[in-house]
């Protein structure tokens, strides 16, 4: 069957020296397509500019948000964040969606920050593993994060129940 | 230089009057994954879920496929997201939530796309608000989830 609707999203983030990251958001729908960048310096992780780009809003239902972008800047990334950047973003005089792009945009700076331990969890505590809904022929997952690393990794708060992995792990 | 980048892709269609179909993938540097939803459009009711998680990161993600089909039975609405993200993203997976999520939405989107470009067949200079005040009222449930603004 022929697909009448897509929707494509691309974030990606890039170190820019001195602690400066760049984090730049790309959606693009049938309807509607921008592109938001920040950039956040570490290690307060607090945003030093934001910059929205519409290129297409068929509805026409989001607003000029060049203010809230204004008023972005200094907001952290972190415990919180939400609740503000729904505030400044968000609402009825804001863009929900954009707010969502924005949301989309810090966590991913957040996974961002967090690869190179996991990464490091693979080096040095992985195990193999032949998982049966891989293959028959190319294998995606030869060696997965070791049993020992991912119950010390479940003792962080943010980790602990946060999904099917560190769920049930206390002893 | 970059050093990570999450890409997701969402496609729609229209399989007879009742059930739309979406299918979605998510790759980024640690996880791969992909989930398909049929929806029975006159209930607006989730009537199958399949979710796969392709590249992971430790033994027990690949457990979240089955967390996902319990969201069969439940409705496109304004607590779709929440119950998506807390009851399946918790048990399940946070990332594969977030595509469900996605899918979800550009499923409604998809729709009123759908009735756009029908209208404006007839009917060239037509507003897409007109259009759309006209949509929220035949699908009142969707009309806080569809968030064009």
């Amino acid at each position: 069957m022929i697909l009448d609707f897509q929707m494509n999203s691309l974030v990606t983030v890039e170190p820019l020296g001195q602690g400066l990251w760049r984090v730049t958001a790309r959606y693009d729908d049938n309807l509607f397509a921008a592109e938001l960048g920040l950039e956040i310096q570490l290690p307060a992780l607090d945003i030093k500019r934001a910059g929205i780009d519409v290129k297409r809003d068929v509805v026409g239902l989001v607003p000029d948000l060049s203010n809230a972008m204004a008023n972005l800047v200094g907001v952290r990334v972190g415990q919180g964040m939400t609740k503000i950047v729904r505030g400044v973003v968000g609402g009825s005089d804001g863009s929900d969606r954009v707010a969502d792009l924005v949301m989309e945009a810090m966590e991913m700076l957040i996974n961002a920050l967090t690869v190179p331990q996991l990464k490091q969890a693979m080096e040095v505590a992985s195990t193999e593993i032949q998982y049966h809904r891989d293959g028959p022929k190319v294998y995606l997952n030869d060696r997965v994060t070791g049993d020992d690393a991912v119950k010390l990794m479940a003792q962080n708060p943010r980790l602990k129940d946060s999904c099917v992995a560190f769920a049930g792990l206390d002893t | 230089m970059l050093t990570y980048s999450r890409m997701k892709s969402v496609g729609v269609q229209k399989q007879g009057e009742e059930r739309r179909v979406v299918s979605g993938v998510l790759e980024d540097e640690l996880y791969a994954m992909e989930c398909e939803i049929a929806v029975n459009w006159s209930t607006l009711t989730i009537e199958a879920v399949q979710a796969r998680m392709k590249r992971f990161t430790t033994k027990r993600c690949p457990l979240a496929e089955e967390v996902f089909v319990k969201a069969e039975g439940w409705k496109l609405g304004p607590d779709l997201d929440s119950r998506i993200k807390k009851e399946l993203g918790r048990a399940g997976c946070r990332h594969m939530a977030i595509l469900m999520v996605d899918c979800c939405r550009a499923l409604a989107r998809a729709e009123f796309a759908r009735d756009l470009t029908a209208a404006r067949e007839q009917e060239p200079n037509l507003d897409a608000k007109v259009l759309l005040e006209d949509f929220c009222g035949r699908y009142p449930d969707l009309a806080g989830y569809l968030r064009f603004r």
